[in-house]
């Protein structure tokens, strides 16, 4: 007995150190991450509106069931899916496409490559006011030059007109979101070593076998890292859409993200926005794990 | 076992942990502003902004330092939110019941702050308040609005007037419009797509619904319960007449064919700016307007009237207001009053009010030269008519009014594109509120 009490003193005082060093940072991280998400979750099955905060009460699925009952909420799932994936796929090929050009080193591309990864230093919000005033249907300078170029006879309502706002805000969102792309493929891309290529040269792999079979195996593990925290990012940015167009013109523009904004913002109603939130958050959970389990295999090639 | 046990240990140490310094972090405060008060003689009363701007709280600093310089036993210490989100911001305060005294509370979060008991009733303060007789007919019943108490104390108000470009109407050889029926036909004889002109400055956006309901209350007019807005006389929705219809019928016509068409998403800077820049010849907004309308455009190219009458020969005042009120659990009443009688009184409104571009609240300013020429003139014409502009307030006491605005805009926007039929529109908003109704009631 008294051995083990003795062999155990050092490491329980060292798992005490170790406890109190975390302490600040789960301190923080309970404080200001896990209290507002499982409150957040608490709010969905609650009446708990700004207006009258003297009646909160337990209601069961009954936020869940009024706003499934929105055709808004509907729209805003399936525009959900076209702003994530639309996005993304632009965001990603034009981001790699940009990442193989910038790999050969060429004079100025310290320079290029800062004005490329410049959109993903700017706040989401900013981006917005700016596309919303370039698209602008009567004063944008896109409809401007596009007039004078003589490709449109009329001006084109970008985001006030629903067969184009939804492809207006994913447009602004490719734009910002290739930079992303661009720098972490660009990172993987630095560390393929030469020797591959040249082996592959010696076999008579051309561009594309190389690219293919070498470039892409090996990075497959940024590129899944990538895309997941892209697709959950994406998914939880209202920033570009409530500058943009704030969900309009009738709704043809809004996400989750933004839909659920709005319900606080109008409706003072955290009970719905709560219950919103908690829908995205199981939709999230079953991408990561289905995203996770299918590209399982392709962890990173064996070479 | 043993480590399923730490674990658990561990993390009900890291809970407890966290909740006592979040209710540390609040007791503590409050101990010590409680023995600052006590101990050292001065007050330091806590004051929050909701409509900011920089500009404005530059004058509101200005008026609180000459209150401090007449009070010496008390300091004010303003805080100013961004805009967006400021009224969110105050209700998570107040509900927290983190330290304040004297609060902005407008007209569309009054009720709501009543309801949870957040303001106290300045019955007992403006009874023994000499300026209280000179406030205006619209500043007292904006005061009094809620339970006909007064809850807060009103610093200017908000009433839509009807901006035109003077330039484009005369080289037309136009008056400016009387009626909505005028603005559709002047603002159609105006428009020129190939110019890139057109006659209204149509607000699809967020805050149009004040202009869907504008319209339908002025096409209602004698029909509308007074204490009421959205509903009639006899009970039903203001949405269930054949009159509002019509109103709705012709506001789409505006959109379809004197508005640009990129106007079903304008909201309040973009419909400013193309007005501003000549692309629209009319524009229906508050008075704050009138700054930029004059910073920005030559002296002679604009001018004001009256907002547009209905065929009832009416419209309604449209006015909005907000105001000053102090919080329930205040500990300094006293002073919190002192502070919201000083920046209520006829000299201090008239140099907010001026400077912030409101009307003021107190009748005494009619007579300030500033009010009575130009741009303000036809909202004391339109306030001296009170029969042809009938008082007309917000229905911010129901709890679904929030919601309704944007209700109100989504539906406007699928109507003016086509997308929904006016009945269909209208019966959706006529079940809205029959829906507010019913449950208020419960």
């Amino acid at each position: 007995m008294k051995n083990t009490v003795k062999a155990r003193k050092p490491v329980s005082s060292q798992s005490k150190f170790i406890f109190f060093c975390l302490l600040p940072a789960i301190l923080m991280v309970g404080m200001f991450t896990f209290y507002p998400f499982f409150r957040g979750i608490g709010m969905a099955f609650q009446n708990y509106t700004l207006f009258d905060l003297t009646d909160i009460h337990f209601i069961g699925l009954d936020n869940f069931k009024t706003i499934f009952e929105q055709p808004q909420f509907l729209q805003a799932l399936s525009n959900s899916f076209y702003w994530v994936f639309v996005s993304l796929i632009f965001q990603f090929v034009i981001g790699f496409i940009l990442a193989l050009l910038l790999k050969k080193p060429f004079k100025g591309r310290g320079v290029y490559q800062g004005f490329i990864f410049y959109s993903w230093a700017m706040s989401g919000f900013l981006i917005g006011i700016i596309w919303r005033w370039m698209l602008n249907g009567q004063i944008g300078v896109i409809n401007d030059l596009l007039l004078k170029v003589g490709l449109i006879e009329e001006r084109i309502g970008f985001l006030s007109d629903p067969k184009w706002s939804l492809a207006s805000v994913i447009v602004a969102n490719v734009w910002y979101g290739i930079a992303f792309f661009a720098i972490m493929l660009l990172a993987a891309l630095q560390s393929i070593p030469d020797d591959l290529y040249e082996s592959a040269g010696i076999d008579g792999a051309n561009w594309f076998h190389k690219l293919f079979y070498v470039t892409i195996p090996y990075i497959m593990p940024t590129i899944i890292a990538s895309t997941l925290l892209r697709v959950i990012w994406i998914f939880n940015f209202p920033d570009i859409i409530y500058a943009m167009t704030n969900g309009g013109p009738a709704g043809s523009t809004h996400i989750l993200a933004t839909y659920m904004m709005d319900k606080i913002m109008f409706g003072g109603d955290y009970g719905q926005a709560g219950a919103a939130g908690v829908i995205m958050i199981i939709l999230l959970a079953m991408y990561t794990i289905f995203y996770l389990t299918a590209t399982k295999s392709g962890k990173g090639a064996d070479f | 076992m043993v480590r399923t046990k730490r674990m658990a240990l561990f993390v009900l140490t890291c809970v407890m942990l966290t909740s006592m310094v979040m209710s540390g972090c609040g007791s503590s405060s409050k101990d010590s502003n409680d023995s600052a008060s006590k101990g050292g003689g001065t007050v330091t009363l806590k004051m929050i902004e909701s409509l900011t701007s920089p500009e404005r709280t530059e004058v509101l600093k200005k008026m609180l330092g000459e209150f401090e310089q007449q009070n010496p036993g008390i300091k004010v210490e303003l805080i100013s939110p961004p805009l967006q989100n400021a009224d969110t911001k105050i209700a998570t305060m107040l509900a927290a019941k983190e330290d304040l005294d004297v609060l902005e509370v407008r007209d569309i979060t009054a009720k709501q702050f009543v309801t949870n008991k957040f303001i106290e009733d300045l019955k007992a303060y403006t009874s023994k308040w000499e300026n209280y007789k000179t406030l205006n007919d619209s500043a007292k019943m904006s005061a009094n609005y809620i339970d006909n108490t007064p809850y807060y104390i009103p610093y200017g108000l908000y009433q839509k007037i009807l901006f035109y470009r003077k330039d484009f109407f005369d080289a037309k050889g136009l008056t400016p419009p009387a009626t909505w029926q005028e603005v559709y036909e002047k603002g159609k004889a105006l428009t020129d797509p190939a110019q890139n002109r057109y006659g209204y400055a149509y607000r699809g956006g967020a805050g149009g619904d004040n202009f869907t309901l504008m319209i339908t209350q002025a096409f209602n007019a004698d029909q509308i319960n007074p204490d009421d807005s959205m509903f009639l006389k006899d009970g039903k929705t203001i949405f269930s007449t054949p009159e509002s219809k019509q109103a709705m019928d012709l506001f789409t016509k505006i959109y379809q064919e004197a508005s640009p068409k990129d106007s079903t998403n304008w909201a309040f800077s973009e419909t400013v700016e193309s007005f501003v820049s000549g692309v629209t010849a009319m524009l229906i907004n508050d008075p704050d307007v009138i700054a930029v309308t004059k910073e920005k455009m030559k002296e002679g190219t604009w001018a004001t009237a009256p907002i547009p009458l209905g065929p009832t020969g009416k419209a309604p005042r449209f006015v909005g207001a907000a105001g000053w009120g102090m919080t329930s659990y205040s500990k300094h009443k006293e002073e919190a009053w002192k502070l919201i009688e000083f920046l209520s009184n006829p000299d201090q409104n008239l140099v907010f009010a001026k400077a912030v571009g409101l009307i003021p609240i107190h009748t005494t300013a009619a007579e300030d030269e500033f009010f009575k020429k130009g741009a303000y003139q036809p909202f004391i014409d339109m306030n001296s008519k009170s029969d042809q502009y009938f008082m007309m307030r917000d229905a911010t006491d129901y709890k679904g009014y929030g919601e309704s605005k944007k209700i109100a805009v989504e539906d406007n926007q699928a109507l003016i594109l086509n997308q929904r039929s006016v009945d269909d529109v209208l019966k959706n908003w006529d079940k809205y509120w029959t829906d507010q109704k019913a449950n208020q009631k419960k």
